[in-house]
């Protein structure tokens, strides 16, 4: 049979064939090559690799404005890990319970709008709310009696600014996400609880969030990667990392020294660390989501 | 985990959610308690439509602003208000965003790439998720994992040696330098495509093979009008994907008519005088956004099974 198959050109590589050249080509190779130049000074003007062994990690670890970016991750992610999970999570258990399911469709359409708009879109977008002089929200601000605030311009505010925008445009993502988890629950098992006098809030809190928790550890891996990766495309526009870098993070410390600066060995460090980070989350869900389900 | 990714991969293109919502509805009466609690959950019904049209509205509103600048006549733009339609509606804004900046030719720049990488991610993905999830072969399951587990990698870490190696080859500020290696983060569409020929039944592709029909026949005649559901979801996922990429072709493109829309925003957006030509810029900015809208609205159930998912992966 597989000399039947090679005379029709069918051999099962040239199916898939091309995803793995295309893997190991884009993904793969760059990966390890982004290993090997945080080893080395290269940049694309001088050509040119000397061995640097741990230098750029070191000085990047030195480095005051990477501790900055580091502290600001951190700070991007515990506003937005509860926001980012609690909210939807509880706009998802709520919609469930919406009895109107066309209805119920409805509210998921509108909320889940912002998150199919680009980064770039949503943060000019709020470019235009946060405009100091005519902006809407000093608008608002200004019928509420509050002075008018430089939401972006201003050291205390702009990553909260930031923060707003990111939390607006990708919160739809884990709603979805949570209503799938919440959609695949077993229906007689909610009733079975509900039969043995088990009331609502025992319901969700017993049966239903314990069942979907690995839609949780999901949750918390898609904001490391808002947070560590798609919010770059927010900060650019709408701060470029200011004012005085208090609104940069981890990959828009990379952005500046790699594409600013072109010091590239650095920059590969830089990324190093930032994937390890997500890797180690990653792991992190596989681990423990996975456990947790087999528990039941 | 995985009953779950068949259960949406095996869903067709016809509704059957709606269905499954039916049967929830039909089911419900039968719960004896149901009628004597029904005074409270009306009441209970009630505020939750209530939260629910707060909570939209508010969601709603950055883009409700933005349509709103986007159709103002620009003496309109700068006043304090909170209609959401201004008065004398006009296309002005579109006219002057083309004045200043080559809006079409990044909307066209728009629509070249993100056609071209989904057309891409779809030609790769398709025969290597039908040789994964139909075929056997020796080194299947490496082949399967080694393009599989390129999910898990954060694309941060892919950055500078694609973008060196994109610009030794002279595609540096060419759409062709953002299409190529965007096309090679397809594994999540082949591990979606590959869990719905998976779920078709073994005697399909067995008649067919009886038949005399070779592995291109039976994925191309067999195969593919049973799973079309979630090709339409891979392609609209991809697009949007693709509309949306900020950081790559940022980095990429570099001349003014060679932009896409998404970095041609930042570009106006940080050009011109202070004060900014706000009607303009959100008239761009509705221009950006309104084909994800639009194929998210036609195009919704697919995509929420598609992203749903990703989720659950």
């Amino acid at each position: 049979m597989s000399m039947a198959w090679r005379r029709l050109g069918g051999s099962p590589w040239l199916f898939a064939g091309p995803a793995v050249a295309a893997a190991l080509l884009f993904v793969w190779l760059p990966m390890a090559a982004t290993l090997g130049l945080s080893f080395f000074d290269w940049s694309l003007l001088r050509q040119e690799a000397t061995w640097r062994g741990l230098d750029h990690y070191r000085g990047t670890l030195a480095n005051p404005d990477f501790h900055l970016a580091l502290v600001n991750t951190g700070v991007y992610l515990l506003a937005l890990l509860p926001l980012q999970v609690g909210v939807p999570l509880v706009l998802a258990f709520a919609l469930m319970r919406v009895q109107a399911k066309a209805t119920g469709r409805v509210y998921r359409t509108a909320l889940f709008a912002p998150s199919v708009l680009s980064f770039p879109v949503a943060a000019v977008v709020w470019l235009w709310l946060f405009n100091p002089t005519v902006g809407f929200l000093n608008t608002l601000t200004g019928m509420a009696g509050v002075p008018p605030q430089r939401w972006l311009s201003d050291p205390d505010l702009a990553i909260w600014s930031v923060i707003v925008v990111a939390f607006w445009k990708s919160f739809g993502l884990n709603l979805l996400i949570f209503l799938a988890a919440l959609a695949n629950v077993p229906r007689d098992l909610v009733e079975a609880a509900r039969i043995d006098g088990a009331g609502g809030w025992r319901r969700a809190l017993d049966i239903e969030l314990p069942l979907i928790s690995p839609a949780l550890f999901f949750a918390v891996v898609t904001t490391f990667i808002v947070v560590l990766d798609e919010i770059v495309g927010a900060v650019d526009v709408l701060t470029e990392g200011g004012p005085y870098r208090t609104s940069s993070n981890l990959l828009y410390f990379l952005y500046e020294r790699g594409f600013r600066h072109f010091q590239f060995g650095e920059a590969a460090a830089v990324a190093v660390l930032i994937a390890a980070i997500v890797a180690g989350v990653t792991w992190a869900q596989f681990h423990f989501g996975e456990r947790r389900v087999h528990y039941d | 985990m995985s009953t779950t990714t068949d259960a949406i991969a095996e869903r067709g293109p016809p509704g059957p959610i709606v269905n499954h919502d039916a049967d929830l509805a039909r089911k419900r009466p039968e719960v004896g308690s149901a009628r004597v609690r029904a005074p409270t959950r009306r009441g209970g019904q009630l505020l939750l439509h209530a939260a629910f049209i707060a909570v939209c509205v508010a969601t709603l509103f950055p883009m409700l602003w933005m349509l709103r600048t986007a159709f103002a006549p620009s003496q309109d733009v700068f006043r304090a208000t909170l209609s959401l339609w201004p008065d004398n509606a006009t296309l002005g804004n579109f006219a002057a965003a083309f004045r200043l900046h080559p809006v079409g030719t990044w909307f066209m720049n728009s629509v070249v790439v993100a056609g071209a990488i989904t057309l891409g991610k779809l030609a790769v993905s398709l025969p290597a998720a039908f040789a994964f999830g139909v075929l056997s072969f020796r080194g299947r399951d490496a082949a399967f994992a080694l393009v599989v587990g390129t999910m898990t990698v954060p694309y941060v870490i892919t950055l500078l040696p694609t973008y060196v190696a994109v610009a030794g080859i002279g595609l540096y500020d060419t759409l062709s330098g953002v299409i190529v290696p965007t096309i090679g983060h397809c594994g999540f569409v082949v591990f979606f495509l590959r869990q719905a020929f998976k779920a078709l039944p073994r005697e399909l592709f067995e008649a067919a093979r009886i038949d005399g029909a070779g592995p291109w026949r039976q994925m191309v005649e067999i195969a593919l009008p049973n799973i079309w559901g979630a090709v339409a979801a891979m392609a609209v996922l991809s697009f949007l994907g693709a509309w949306n990429l900020y950081l790559w072709p940022h980095l990429i493109l570099d001349a003014s008519e060679h932009k896409t829309l998404s970095i041609g925003l930042k570009l106006f957006a940080t050009t011109g005088e202070q004060g900014g030509e706000w009607g303009p810029l959100m008239a761009t900015a509705l221009l950006a956004a309104l084909p994800v809208v639009v194929l998210y609205l036609v195009a919704q159930r697919q995509l929420v099974s598609a992203f749903a998912t990703s989720g659950i992966r």
